[in-house]
């Protein structure tokens, strides 16, 4: 067999293709379909092993992250520390107090935190993007709060999304002199329900 | 009232990265440890170093979280952070090849060779790992590149710094090779 240079691979007897072909065959998800690779039984074999050979390699991979639960905790601790120190609270929102002199304000990272918490502790119900539209950090100005939540499938949307809407208000009304001109409630995503639950 | 478990345990992706780009860290906490220790992995594979991985993958998820703005569509997070650690191992690859000619890892010998037939998912899997570790460093990383960090050929020459030719021969040596070592297996 003659070697032209290091990187050659002598052929493989695929009748008539080449493992490199079967894999890039194999990447577009074998379509548009091939009869001469389908119907030839060395090819399909290859195929197969291929494809084990990649479940593998993944599969081998996952079992070494799985080996050791605290493996990870280091760097993850280290990666939220640093986090939180140069978290973006976002604008002021402001808070009045019976003494003139005295200025308070949340951030609006908390005022998000406040609606995705009220959102979380809802059965059946987790917030995904939470956005306040309009002037948060003039007192009076009409706010609009816009959500996205994924709901998990039992009562009927529309009265989940209402019970949804509900909590934020009340919540947004006891912590904050927010005036709530709407809140838009998305459904983005229906789940399941899990196991347990009622 | 339902018990105390955190309700973004079983949130998707989708939604955590929706939640991270409004600056929830705690969905973003989720997100490293679902998929951070994987890469972690991949990067130790890739990179044939166990002690730099951890900052390599603490890095690319402190850049993803620097640039969750970028992320066009949140479902994507995963294969958005994988490329951010790809990118970050081979930058290190890159830093020592130009300060050192020792480019291989020889990872220590393993004495699974001729394995016994038993059917055992862990030891084949333990198999695998170590015949990934056999493989030539050059062949093993466009393998990594190509199966793990989903790089087309093109990119994985761009990152190697190699001929689309060569890596196209070295991923067909590390299949056929991969293959013969894991017959055993079948």
């Amino acid at each position: 067999m003659a070697m032209t240079d290091e990187h050659a691979v002598p052929e493989d007897d695929l009748d008539g293709h080449t493992m490199e072909e079967l894999a890039d065959y194999l990447d577009r998800g074998r379509t548009p379909y091939e009869p001469s690779i389908e119907r030839s039984a060395a090819c399909r074999l290859a195929l197969d092993g291929m494809r084990r050979l990649s479940q593998l390699s993944a599969s081998s991979l996952q079992q070494q992250a799985d080996r050791d639960p605290g493996r990870d905790e280091g760097w993850i601790s280290g990666l939220l520390d640093i986090i939180k120190s140069e978290i973006r609270s976002g604008r002021d929102v402001p808070i009045s107090h019976p003494d003139g002199a005295l200025r308070l304000a949340l951030t609006e990272a908390a005022v998000r935190g406040l609606i995705r918490r009220a959102g979380d502790t809802m059965p059946g119900a987790l917030v995904g993007r939470c956005a306040l539209e309009g002037d948060v950090a003039v007192p009076g100005a009409p706010v609009r709060v816009v959500v996205s939540c994924s709901l998990t499938f039992g009562e009927p949307l529309a009265a989940m999304a209402d019970r949804l809407r509900q909590r934020i208000a009340a919540a947004l009304a006891e912590h904050t002199e927010l005036t709530i001109e709407a809140i838009d409630v998305h459904v983005d995503d229906v789940l399941p329900p899990t196991e347990g639950d009622a | 009232m339902t018990d105390d478990v955190d309700p973004l345990l079983e949130a998707a992706d989708a939604t955590l990265a929706s939640r991270a780009m409004d600056g929830d860290v705690q969905a973003f906490e989720r997100l490293a440890r679902r998929h951070g220790p994987l890469m972690r992995v991949y990067a130790a594979k890739l990179m044939g170093s166990e002690s730099e991985s951890d900052d390599v993958v603490q890095d690319a998820f402190l850049t993803g979280w620097r640039k969750l703005g970028d992320l066009d569509s949140p479902a994507h997070v995963r294969s958005w952070l994988m490329r951010i650690v790809s990118n970050k191992a081979i930058d290190r690859l890159r830093v020592r090849r130009d300060h050192d000619d020792i480019d291989d890892w020889d990872p220590p010998a393993s004495a699974v060779r001729s394995p016994e037939r038993i059917v055992e998912t862990r030891l084949q899997l333990d198999a695998m790992w170590s015949a990934l570790d056999r493989l030539p460093g050059d062949q093993r990383r466009c393998w990594l590149l190509r199966e793990t960090g989903d790089y087309s050929y093109q990119e994985i020459a761009d990152a190697l710094d190699l001929p689309v030719s060569t890596v196209r021969g070295l991923l067909v040596r590390a299949r056929r090779t991969l293959l013969q070592e894991m017959e055993a297996w079948r």
